[in-house]
C-alpha cells in the first residue's frame, strides 16, 4: 500500500495531513540537535511528498516534545511509531532490536533475570521473578517476534 | 484514601535498579499501602509499540488482566511501563472492536482483559492519592542539607492529551515530592530534556550525548544529584554516567537517586535498607545526617 494512504488508514496516522511544515517538532527535538541526520520536520515532509520512509526514523528518542509543541496538534510521535511500525512489515525487525526481542520470546523479559538478578533480590529482601513462556505465545500468535 | 495497588516492576528493574523496587517497598509500608506482588507478569509490551501494535496491545493487556484479577488499580515505577500500559488501558477500553481482537489473542494463555482498572505511576499515585501533607506527616529526618535537581522523563507526562498528569512543559510535581523531604529542588537549563534511552540500541553516541548534557546542567546548577521517577532514566544517567563522560570527555560525578530512595531517607529509614550498593555514582551519605 502508498504509504499515505497507509497512515490515513489509522487515526493518529491521518494527522500528517494537519502538518503545514513550520518545523516546531524539529526545533525542540533533542535528537534533532545532537544528530543532523535526525529532522522530524522532513521525515513528515519526505512521507507526504515522496511517500517514503528512510532509516532515520529510528533515532526519534519517542520524548513526545515535537507532539506536544505541534500548533496544529499533528500527532508527530506517534505518527513516527506508526512508520517505524510500517517499516518493520516491509523490511522486518531492525537488527539492534532483535536482541530485545529474542530475550521477550525466550523469557518474557527485555533482559534475561538469572539467578544473579534473583539473589541480589533476595539479599535486599524482594521477591525472585519469574520467567513466562504466555509472552512467547502471544507474540508468535500476533506474528511479531522474530523469525 | 486508596491505599491498595497491584504492583508491577517490569523488566529494567529486576534486571538493574532492584535498588528502586526496595526503597518504593520500605516507603509504602511506612505510608500504610500495600502492594501485591506480580512476579510472573514479565514485560509491559512497550517496544512492540515500534513493531507491531497487536503484540503490544495483548502483552499490555495481559499485565493489565492481572491487576483485574486482583481487582486492584495497577502501579507502576518506570515511565516506559507507565506510557505503554496507560495508553493501551485506554485505547482498549474506547474500541470494543480492538479488546475483543485482544482477547482472541488472551485466550490463548486462557486470560481475558475487562477494562476494570486504572495505571498509576508511582509518583502520580504519591502526588495524587497518598497527598504532600500525608507524606509530610512522616518526614522524622527533613533533608534540609540536600539540593536535588528532578527529572520527570518523559513518559510519566507525555503525550499529555491521553495522561493527563500535572503540566508536560512545566511540572511540579516531582519538585513538591522533592520538598517535602526537606531537601532543595534545585531548578536548572532544559529541565524537561529527555535522557536519550530509547536511542541508545540505535545510535549509542547521540543517546549518550543527550545524557551528558543534562548531566552538564545539574552540575552547573550546583545540585548535589539528580532525582528519577524511571529506572531507565535512572540506568542512562547513573550506570552509564561514565560512558557519557566518555562520549563527551567531561567528568560530572552526580550521584542519582530513586524517588523513593531520597522520601525513605527523609522518613528515617536506614541507608542499609535502601539499595545503595546499587547506585554506581555514590552519594556522600554525610549530607543525609541531621546537623
Amino acid at each position: 500500500m502508498d504509504l499515505r494512504e497507509e497512515l490515513k488508514s489509522e487515526i493518529d496516522g491521518k494527522t500528517i495531513s494537519y502538518c503545514f511544515s513550520c518545523g516546531m517538532c524539529t526545533g525542540g527535538c533533542p535528537s534533532a540537535r545532537l544528530n543532523e541526520k535526525y529532522n522530524p520536520r522532513r521525515i513528515l515532509h519526505r512521507a507526504v511528498i515522496e511517500g517514503k520512509i528512510e532509516n532515520d526514523i529510528w533515532l526519534c528518542t519517542n520524548c513526545y516534545t515535537c507532539q506536544e509543541r505541534c500548533p496544529t496538534k499533528t500527532k508527530v510521535a506517534d505518527i513516527i511509531s506508526f512508520m517505524r511500525r510500517i517499516y518493520v512489515k516491509e523490511k522486518g525487525i531492525p537488527e539492534f532490536i532483535k536482541p530485545l526481542v529474542t530475550n521477550l520470546q525466550n523469557c518474557g523479559f527485555t533482559a534475561p533475570i538469572g539467578e544473579l538478578e534473583n539473589k541480589r533480590r533476595e539479599r535486599m529482601g524482594l521477591p525472585p521473578m519469574k520467567t513466562n513462556d504466555e509472552i512467547r505465545k502471544i507474540i508468535e500468535k500476533t506474528g511479531g517476534g522474530v523469525k | 484514601m486508596k491505599n491498595r495497588y497491584a504492583y508491577f516492576i517490569g523488566c529494567t528493574i529486576p534486571f538493574r535498579a532492584s535498588n528502586y523496587d526496595q526503597a518504593t517497598k520500605k516507603v509504602a509500608e511506612k505510608l500504610g499501602i500495600e502492594l501485591t506482588d506480580l512476579p510472573d507478569a514479565g514485560c509491559c509490551g512497550l517496544y512492540f509499540e515500534l513493531i507491531n501494535e497487536m503484540t503490544y496491545l495483548s502483552m499490555a493487556a495481559r499485565v493489565l488482566s492481572m491487576a483485574e484479577e486482583k481487582k486492584l488499580d495497577l502501579m507502576v515505577l518506570c515511565n516506559g511501563c507507565n506510557g505503554s500500559l496507560y495508553r493501551a488501558n485506554k485505547k482498549l477500553k474506547e474500541n470494543p472492536e480492538l479488546k475483543d481482537k485482544v482477547n482472541e489473542v488472551l485466550a490463548e494463555v486462557g486470560r481475558e482483559y475487562k477494562g476494570t482498572i486504572e495505571v498509576k505511576h508511582l509518583i502520580r499515585v504519591l502526588y495524587e492519592d497518598v497527598g504532600i501533607e500525608r507524606i509530610r506527616e512522616k518526614i522524622t529526618n527533613p533533608l534540609t542539607n540536600v539540593k536535588a535537581a528532578a527529572h520527570y522523563g518523559c513518559h510519566l507526562l507525555k503525550p499529555s492529551e491521553e495522561i493527563m498528569f500535572d503540566d508536560p512543559h512545566n511540572p511540579v510535581s516531582l519538585d513538591r515530592l522533592i520538598e517535602v523531604t526537606g531537601a532543595k529542588s534545585v531548578d536548572y537549563y532544559d529541565k524537561q530534556q529527555c535522557c536519550g534511552g530509547y536511542v541508545l540500541a540505535a545510535d549509542a553516541k547521540t543517546a549518550y550525548r543527550m545524557t551528558g548534557e543534562k548531566l552538564a546542567h545539574v552540575k552547573a546548577a550546583g545540585a548535589d544529584m539528580l532525582i528519577t521517577g524511571c529506572p531507565f532514566c535512572n540506568v542512562m544517567y547513573d550506570a552509564n554516567q561514565k560512558a557519557a563522560e566518555t562520549e563527551t570527555g567531561q567528568q560530572y560525578k552526580i550521584p542519582v537517586l530513586h524517588y523513593p530512595q531520597l522520601l525513605a531517607l527523609a522518613m528515617g529509614i536506614d541507608a542499609k535498607e535502601l539499595g545503595f550498593e546499587q547506585n554506581r555514582v555514590r552519594p556522600d551519605m554525610k549530607l543525609f545526617l541531621k546537623e
